[in-house]
């Protein structure tokens, strides 16, 4: 509770950014954490609670995107039902994934997560009717967002945009909290600690990874959707692509992973890095992503939040 | 008389291996069962069998009248029976609280109902006052108390304790032999699996043997301490008691 | 008939080479437990490494695997003493991370030093063929499969005839047990690491004049060697050589009756389908 307060004001500090900011740079780099945020959250829910490392979460993120954006382009459905839709598709995706998957362990999941976006990637390139293959979509003019009969907004800048990655990340982040200290939580966090000892106690494991990844891939999907519209292109590569889950994985992994608060941590440090360096070099922010990974698995396999804590208890226990 | 656990004619083969070998015996409600054996007498298998890590190869397993073979661990576990490892499974990263919770879920889908359970078994075993610490950074001594308070939040009917004195030292071993005593009175059942002959005597009711997969002899303590077959057994091999 | 035996010959000549990664990838797995992620990284260096030593120097791809495998040796053998040694104790999620991180790196020095601008290297024999009946053989394949089995033939002599290569073996089956036999588990991890990587460095070099060669290329081996390397049975070396020439003919035969859009995919199911029902692969188990 008493971390509530605090991020009440954050929250409300943040919300009036656009008041003050006008540079719509910056509310991009804003956006662009939210975005981050939200899907490392995402991720966290399977990653790092239940200890299932996917790095195919592409795979959903894809489908949100490709869905949202093919319902609007082919039967002019509006974004905000849209999503709901490829949300709900990217879930029961990840439902027949997982029942298929979660039966391996370990680094095994792990490959055949990979390769489960892969075949998705490829199945979008390859049905060129659906999606356009490798020309991608271009995001239709989104239709103006009203309620009653007012319109809200038009999207014709980026504050809409920056409120509702907002929101997004928001929702993701509470999403984490209500699972963490829910049975669900308890349970995929026995499960990540010993699958066996957890299975012993009661625990279903199957059915409970299915959970942590359908939630999880629901997330990651609304986001993917929010994203698309918000890049007005989309293609396999990018939205399926190995990077987009590799860079999930990196959020939550290098704030501290089954935390909370790491992948926002996670998210501000990649963004950050990443932005910094698209004037000097280009392309490098990946080599910076390389690098980070391999100092953080290395000497703080537990994220910076991690590595902090672990501080404090030393000095604790020495007290 | 029906029993609680029925084991009949159980048989467990590992690719060419015998684990187990046609073992059968019943365990009454309300008793502490021992189950000893030189190491390798598929006495650990067995509890994997019962309890479904995987369905025996030949036989049957009865638990409260229902053949329960094939049913999976959870599925054991929710109905009333649940076991310990030999090697201690602590939830390292997880609190000593959250460890018992986790079990109390077992029965309740609310986390303050559950933290409460678990706090009152962590009392039964006496580290509630380690409640906050996290369960990877205890000693063996406590590890072993809290997998005993974990299994006992499940609420259970029956619990199975493999080589829960392993390891321990001998005021360690004390207390644990209070708990199984202080467990028995609340009417738990028990099947302990144990090396050290002075605490089988003093907390079982009935013994099985089991050697090379096969029971050997079935009886009170004092039958089976007395039994040469018995004798044999265990000094043929370089592993055991602690006697 | 003669389109399919072309598939399967095609197939089998691609094959050597995926068996080839997919030997370096057992090995390390086999004697350090460790899926290393980077395995495609090392071919596409071992590519950039010929590609250059034939743009500056004039030497054949296929004679200047000579020096390439050496270089990637010494380069895998660094990597193994300096990063991939302290996760030796690690989860083996995080050791799959240090390697994906360690392939990014590689990949991304590679852009920064090279562009991601495709390159090409042509000999003079690149697009010539061999006939054989009535079947037309790529030359540069052709070459590439009979030096890929000449290296096999001498890894496998290595493992079975030769006291460290008996080591490997041995650190493989059983850590601790060879440890207490007096081998230097320390040191046949990086024996092992530096071969894998020279063994992907090999397949660079010789696939150099058939594939396009940028920075990425490296991603597509690794998960293909990993499908090798499952179907094969982690840890058999046997097991990944005939996972290679059956990937490469399920790869070449799906090319030519599906579509080659869809090559890959096809790769990716058999991939998935193994891992669903026989994970352990055809030969699996930790025996080389």
């Amino acid at each position: 509770m008493k971390t509530l307060i605090p991020l009440a004001m954050a929250v409300v500090v943040l919300a009036l950014i656009p008041l003050w900011v006008e540079s719509p740079y910056a509310l991009h780099i804003f956006i662009l954490l939210f975005i981050g945020i939200a899907l490392g959250e995402s991720w966290n829910v399977v990653g790092g609670f239940a200890g299932q490392y996917s790095v195919g979460h592409s795979a959903w993120y894809g489908i949100g995107a490709y869905g949202a954006f093919i319902l609007l382009q082919k039967i002019n459905l509006a974004p905000w039902f849209g999503v709901w839709v490829a949300v709900a598709l990217s879930v029961l995706a990840a439902l027949a994934v997982g029942f298929i998957t979660f039966r391996l362990r370990g680094p095994y999941f792990v490959l055949a997560s990979i390769a489960v976006a892969e075949i998705i990637r490829l199945l979008a390139l390859n049905t060129k009717d659906l999606t356009n293959g490798a020309e991608g979509i271009l995001s239709p003019d989104l239709p103006p967002l009203k309620l009653g009969g007012a319109v809200i907004t038009d999207w014709n800048s980026k504050i809409p945009y920056f409120y509702m990655g907002l929101a997004m990340a928001l929702f993701c982040i509470a999403v984490n909290f209500a699972v963490k200290r829910s049975k669900l939580g308890y349970y995929l966090q026995a499960i990540r600690e010993d699958q066996d000892a957890a299975h012993s106690l009661g625990i279903p494991p199957t059915l409970s990874k299915n959970a942590a990844l359908a939630i999880s891939a629901a997330c990651t999907a609304l986001v993917g959707s929010f994203a698309a519209f918000y890049v007005g292109f989309i293609e396999p590569q990018q939205v399926f692509g190995i990077d987009v889950s590799i860079q999930m994985v990196l959020t939550a992994i290098i704030g501290g992973i089954g935390t909370v608060a790491g992948p926002v941590l996670g998210a501000v440090v990649l963004v950050l890095i990443s932005e910094g360096l698209r004037t000097t070099i280009a392309q490098a922010h990946l080599l910076v992503y390389g690098i980070l990974v391999i100092v953080v698995i290395l000497v703080m396999p537990d994220g910076f939040l991690g590595f902090i804590s672990q501080r404090l208890r030393r000095k604790a226990a020495v007290e | 008389m029906s029993a609680l656990l029925e084991v009949r004619s159980v048989s467990k083969f590992f690719g060419g291996v015998k684990a187990n070998q046609d073992v059968s015996f019943s365990v009454e409600s309300g008793i502490v069962l021992g189950l000893i054996g030189p190491n390798g007498a598929g006495k650990t298998t067995l509890f994997n069998c019962i309890t479904g890590f995987y369905p025996p190869s030949r036989g049957d397993v009865f638990f409260e009248g229902k053949r329960i073979n094939g049913l999976s661990p959870d599925q054991v576990c929710k109905l009333g029976m649940v076991r310990t490892w030999q090697k201690v499974r602590p939830l390292a990263k997880l609190t000593v609280l959250d460890n018992a919770v986790v079990g109390a879920l077992c029965r309740t889908s609310s986390v303050a109902e559950a933290k409460k359970i678990a706090l009152e078994q962590l009392r039964v075993v006496g580290l509630e006052k380690r409640a906050p610490a996290l369960a990877g950074g205890l000693p063996i001594g406590e590890r072993k108390k809290l997998e005993l308070a974990r299994v006992l939040a499940t609420r259970p009917r029956m619990i199975l304790l493999d080589e829960v004195m392993g390891g321990l030292n001998a005021r360690e071993s004390e207390e644990i032999i209070d708990l199984i005593l202080a467990v028995k009175k609340r009417g738990l059942t028990q099947v302990v699996i144990e090396h050290d002959m002075k605490a089988i005597v003093r907390t079982c009711d009935r013994i099985v043997v089991l050697n090379s997969g096969e029971k050997l002899a079935e009886g009170s303590p004092q039958q089976i301490v007395n039994d040469p077959r018995v004798m044999t057994a265990y000094l043929g091999d370089s592993g055991g008691a602690k006697a | 008939m003669a389109v399919l035996l072309q598939s399967v010959l095609s197939g089998v000549l691609i094959g050597g080479v995926y068996a080839l990664i997919g030997v370096g990838l057992t090995l390390i797995f086999g004697v350090m437990r460790v899926i290393n992620f980077a395995q495609g990284e090392l071919v596409m260096v071992g590519m950039y490494c010929t590609f250059w030593v034939f743009v500056l120097l004039g030497v054949d791809p296929f004679l200047s695997v000579v020096v390439t495998m050496p270089a990637l040796f010494l380069l895998g053998a660094l990597l193994q003493r300096t990063l991939i040694n302290r996760v030796l104790d690690a989860l083996p999620q995080n050791q799959i991370l240090l390697t994906i991180g360690i392939g990014l790196v590689l990949s991304n020095l590679a852009m920064l030093a090279f562009t991601s601008d495709y390159r090409i290297l042509s000999t003079s024999y690149s697009s010539s063929s061999v006939g054989l009946g009535g079947i037309r053989l790529s030359t540069p394949l052709l070459y590439c499969f009979l030096i890929t089995a000449a290296i096999t033939a001498a890894l496998y002599w290595f493992l079975v005839k030769t006291d460290v290569g008996h080591a490997i073996r041995a650190t493989a089956q059983d850590r601790d047990a060879a440890q207490l036999m007096g081998v230097n588990v320390r040191h046949m991890g990086v024996l092992a690491f530096g071969l894998g990587a020279a063994l992907a460095g090999a397949a660079g070099a010789l696939v150099a004049p058939t594939y396009y060669i940028y920075p990425q290329v490296g991603s597509a081996f690794t998960l293909k060697a990993f499908v090798v390397v499952v179907l094969g049975g982690m840890g058999s070396i046997i097991g990944a050589t005939l996972g290679g020439v059956l990937i490469g003919v399920a790869e070449s035969l799906s090319g030519t009756y599906i579509g080659s859009g869809w090559k890959d995919l096809c790769v990716y199911a058999i991939f998935l389908l193994v891992l669903l029902l026989k994970p352990s692969g055809l030969l699996g188990k930790s025996r080389m």
